[in-house]
């Protein structure tokens, strides 16, 4: 799916987004750290307990900060594509909303709200039109699967309107 | 997508009568194990036997039903239409897990059914009674390794209560945690164990097939139709339910708790219950109002000073 | 023989016209549901089993054994078309699969999957009626260290899947292995990486992060990629149906696939996805074509797909043959028997023939219907595709929530949802590959809890790990698996095996 993989020879200079994932990298294996130390032993008859896995895999993300560090200094790292990001935000936007009205507005809105978001993410901004499809067409889902399939999907005041 | 939605309709509109809304059942685990098993019992019987209209299941899963516990806690305060299942399986998980909701935060209303524990060996196995095993355990804890469900569930407590009234320093018990009654079967059936311990239910058709045999129940008195000494019997003061209730939501009048007593009695009294618990071979152990929170509050403080004792719980 | 007998008569029983509707609508209900992302077997067994029982008890065991293959088989559509898998099971479908249906091949791939799941079905149904109890009994010998050389063996298999960089598939699978940390240790019970969030002590649901991170990850890659992003899907380019090539191409896959999934989902601990993966790697070793794998290699499909409805069958040995519900759906599914009076258990086929082969022959009669619908709707299904861009991605995102909501309505796990989603969209923008980290999420803690319990048993001691004969081969087999790619690197054939990781996105 990414197309820009090929190794290319030019750049050589330090690869900053590299150096990120790396630092990202050892501060996971920081945490695992922290955390797994409180825990008591109690590992019972096995010498293997519930705290050895844990550092073994903090010290291999270590290995692997380490060695994606270097990559990112010697400027091997993977090339990207230019990404653009106003239709990433639109449909994060879409989820969170999604996320955040469900249990208020039920799953009609809260899920056509989603649905005319991401549809902006791809281009079609008319949010006026977008919306009352999105929520027409969640519903005709709610209907199917929460009322004839018994799937628990939260109702809100537009569900409660018919039902 | 079309042609299954419309398939899909005429299939549901085939299948299922309309009803209007009411209860709703949060089974606070995922879809197959117990709770959820008998959340869908409920919901069938009180549609079948028109306590209700339309009862819906939800599933909550996590961490020994305390996320159920809290979310139901919460959100449904004050609901008279909502329902909890919920177990003895719960009582131990708030107090490993340090749960900041606990079933006093609940209104519960009866004990459902219950089924006692059993504990078992292979049929090729050298130990034959329940005092084989405590001399084997006596001898070298260590060597007596114990396939259960999860750590600090029931199977657990069970086997550090029958360390502790063995005289058998609890911590040093050998348990092997499975997630499901299935693998830990499994384990038993194979020999990779010494023994096994689950309610009887997971083992009967081993039994009586004569693959596992069945060492003592953890019952206060024999069970009709096993075949088996109660630990009593065997020297260890032990009795162990693993219990099924429903609660209701906190914060209701009591008008209300009554009328949905009221529901669940004229339920664990119907035709259908009493089919359900037979097919499913549970035990109907229906209490009800302040003697099943007498026994609750029992068995609480009994569970905390076990998994003290084990070590699960400082 | 008295066998063959109960069979036929079963199967006679299962063919009335009345019974074969029943089976239709079990298959349509168990895919219609099973399709959505997030929404397992599992689930939709749970959900659809009341329907079931509004019926006479043949009636009702048919359309269940519909059901259940439907909603086994209901994953693969979406894996293959949308980049999207639904349970875990189908992940691996969607690595060749969806390369696939972007080349305009999404009508062979889908012909691949149903005809590889009916073989397999087939296959695997008969081998249940007829050699369950010798395979229970093999099954009954893997213990705590026999799985861990398995999972050993299926880590080792894993970097089949990693792709171009080994350093970018370690990450992953790494952080895969971390995010499997993440709530109650099973053997001791204590809280690890949840840091006192009640929500994350059962851990990250595996259909939550695979969700997450391939239909919502999926979707915010394709939208950052604007106009200038993978032109429009071609939804047919040559025939729909399968030529003679792919004929020749997938038979083979199929037998294995099924050989491998078969005994792997009668393992009490093995899970349908774990056979998943040995096909795949096991595929991608033996093809003659192997520049094709990464870029949609048939093989890649018909195998995993093969593998992954020989493991549903398989599931059927220890719960018929000793009662083992060794699955959530196998769980739910022994609820379903006891409702119609079969109580599965060593003594089953002896005490109960009649209904052991009724249920047989509907999951014959289940695994045929499945054909039948899906072969005529792969037509419609690869039209999916020429939906506009943003309808299509839209409709994915609320089915891929949808699927969410219904197993677990909280804002807790539609949270994790999105942050999935964001960690897969940054992973595909650096080229990191998304399947070990839903790998690692699934073996890791098998892994480590089979490895801990052996130690348990043994109180200590390492040596049991390499004493059991099958251990002992399982890992023979991981070190060659491991060794020889690294052998032929050194004698001189690197440049062909650093061509093929090339050619693999």
């Amino acid at each position: 799916m990414n197309k820009g993989n090929t190794p290319s020879v030019e750049t050589r200079r330090p690869d900053r987004a590299a150096l990120i994932i790396a630092a990202v990298l050892a501060v996971i294996a920081g945490v695992i750290f922290w955390d797994v130390s409180r825990l008591t032993g109690l590992a019972g008859y096995s010498q293997v307990g519930p705290t050895t896995v844990p550092y073994v895999i903090a010290c291999c993300l270590i290995g692997l900060a380490i060695w994606t560090a270097a990559e990112g200094i010697r400027g091997d790292f993977a090339e990207r594509e230019p990404q653009q990001f106003g239709p990433v935000i639109w449909i994060v936007a879409g989820l969170a909303a999604q996320m955040l009205l469900l249990n208020i507005l039920g799953f009609s809105i809260a899920t056509g709200i989603l649905f005319a978001l991401t549809a902006g993410g791809f281009g079609k901004r008319r949010l006026w039109l977008t919306i009352p499809i999105g929520i027409a067409f969640s519903f005709f889902v709610w209907v199917i699967f929460a009322k004839l399939l018994q799937l628990s999907l939260p109702a809100g005041p537009f569900e409660r309107l018919f039902f | 997508m079309k042609h299954f939605f419309i398939a899909s309709i005429l299939a549901g509109a085939l299948a299922l009568p309309a009803y209007a809304a009411d209860y709703t059942i949060i089974a606070p685990a995922n879809p197959g194990g117990g709770w959820d098993q008998t959340a869908r019992s409920l919901q069938t019987v009180m549609q079948q036997e028109g306590i209700s209209g339309n009862v819906q299941v939800q599933n909550v899963p996590g961490a020994g039903g305390t996320i159920g516990l809290a979310q139901f806690a919460s959100q449904q305060k004050g609901n008279p239409n909502a329902l909890l299942v919920g177990g003895y399986v719960m009582v131990g998980a708030i107090l490993t897990n340090n749960s900041p909701v606990t079933l006093k935060d609940v209104e519960p209303i009866a004990r459902l059914t219950g089924e006692y524990e059993a504990i078992v060996v292979p049929a090729a196995s050298e130990i034959k009674s329940m005092a084989d095993l405590v001399e084997a355990l006596k001898k070298d804890p260590g060597t007596v390794s114990w396939a259960g469900g999860s750590a600090g569930g029931v199977d657990h407590i069970a086997v550090g209560l029958i360390a502790k009234a063995a005289g058998v320093d609890p911590t040093k018990i050998n348990y092997i945690a499975y997630s499901g009654g299935g693998e830990a079967l499994a384990a038993i059936l194979g020999s990779q164990v010494t023994a096994g311990i689950s309610g009887y239910g997971e083992f009967e058709s081993q039994v009586k097939a004569g693959t596992l045999r069945l060492l003592a129940v953890t019952s206060a008195e024999r069970i009709a139709g096993v075949d088996a000494p109660t630990l009593k019997e065997s020297g260890l003061d032990v009795v162990v339910e693993n219990w099924r209730m429903v609660a209701a939501a906190p914060g209701l009048t009591e008008e209300q708790k009554a009328a949905v007593t009221a529901d669940i009695e004229k339920l664990a009294k119907s035709a259908g219950w009493q089919e359900v618990l037979k097919t499913k071979g549970w035990q109907d152990t229906y209490l009800a109002g302040d003697a099943f929170k007498e026994q609750l509050s029992k068995d609480v403080s009994a569970t905390e000073a076990v998994l003290k004792g084990i070590g699960l719980v400082k | 023989m008295a066998t063959f007998e109960f069979l036929l008569q079963g199967l006679l029983v299962a063919a009335q016209p009345m019974n074969l509707l029943y089976a239709l609508i079990g298959v349509t209900l168990g895919t219609a549901v099973g399709v959505l992302p997030g929404i397992g077997p599992a689930l939709t067994v749970a959900l659809l089993l009341p329907v079931t029982y509004q019926l006479d008890p043949g009636g009702s065991l048919i359309m269940f054994a519909g059901i259940y293959y439907g909603g086994m088989y209901g994953g693969s559509t979406t894996s293959i078309l949308l980049n999207t898998p639904g349970e875990s099971a189908s992940i691996v479908t969607a690595l060749e699969g969806n390369k696939m249906a972007r080349a305009g091949r999404g009508g062979p791939a889908l012909a691949t999957a149903a005809i590889g799941s009916f073989v397999a079905g087939l296959i695997a149904t008969l081998a249940l009626a007829f050699i369950a109890p010798f395979i229970v009994k093999l099954a009954l010998v893997f213990g705590p260290r026999e799985y861990f050389a398995l999972m050993v063996l299926a880590f080792v298999t894993v970097s089949s899947a990693f792709g171009d960089s080994t350093l970018r598939g370690l990450t992953s699978l790494f952080v895969g292995l971390t995010l499997a940390c993440i709530g109650i240790d099973q053997l001791t019970g204590q809280a690890r990486l949840s840091f006192g969030v009640p929500d994350l002590l059962d851990g990250i649901e595996v259909t939550t992060l695979a969700v997450a991170m391939f239909a919502i990850g999926e979707t915010l890659y394709i939208a950052a990629q604007g106009d200038k992003g993978p032109e429009t899907v071609e939804a047919v380019r040559g025939s729909v149906w399968m030529s003679a090539m792919d004929w020749a191409r997938s038979w083979k896959p199929w037998l294995r696939g099924t050989f491998i999934g078969f005994p792997i989902g009668a393992m009490p601990a093995g899970g349908a996805e774990i056979g998943t993966f040995l096909s795949y790697a096991a595929e991608k070793r033996l093809t003659k074509h192997p520049e094709e794998f990464g870029n949609g290699a048939i093989e890649g499909v018909a195998g995993p797909e093969a593998a992954n409805n020989a493991s549903a069958a398989g599931t059927l040995v220890p719960l018929l043959t000793l009662g083992l519900p060794t699955t959530a759906t196998a769980a739910i599914m022994l609820a379903g028997f006891q409702q119609y009076g079969l109580q599965p258990g060593p003594l089953l086929f002896a005490t109960n023939p009649q209904l052991v082969w009724g249920l047989i022959a509907s999951l014959l009669i289940a695994n045929f219907m499945l054909l039948v619908l899906n072969l005529p709707l792969i037509g419609l299904w690869v039209k999916l595709l020429t939906i506009p861009k943003p309808w299509l991605y839209a409709g994915i995102l609320l089915f891929a929530t949808l699927g969410t909501i219904g197993a677990n309505p909280s804002v807790f796990e539609l949270g994790m949802l999105l942050a999935f989603g964001l960690l897969g969209y940054v992973m595909r923008v650096f080229g990191y590959p998304i399947a070990p980290v839903v790998v690692g999420l699934i073996l890791g803690p098998l892994a480590e809890q089979q490895l801990r319990r052996a130690l348990s048993i043994s109180q200590g001691d390492v040596t049991v790990l390499f004493t059991s004969p099958i251990a002992a081969v399982l890992l023979v087999i991981a070190a060659l698996a491991f060794i020889v790619p690294l052998i032929l690197r050194a004698r001189g054939r690197g440049e062909v095996l650093a061509q093929l990781a090339a050619s693999e996105d």
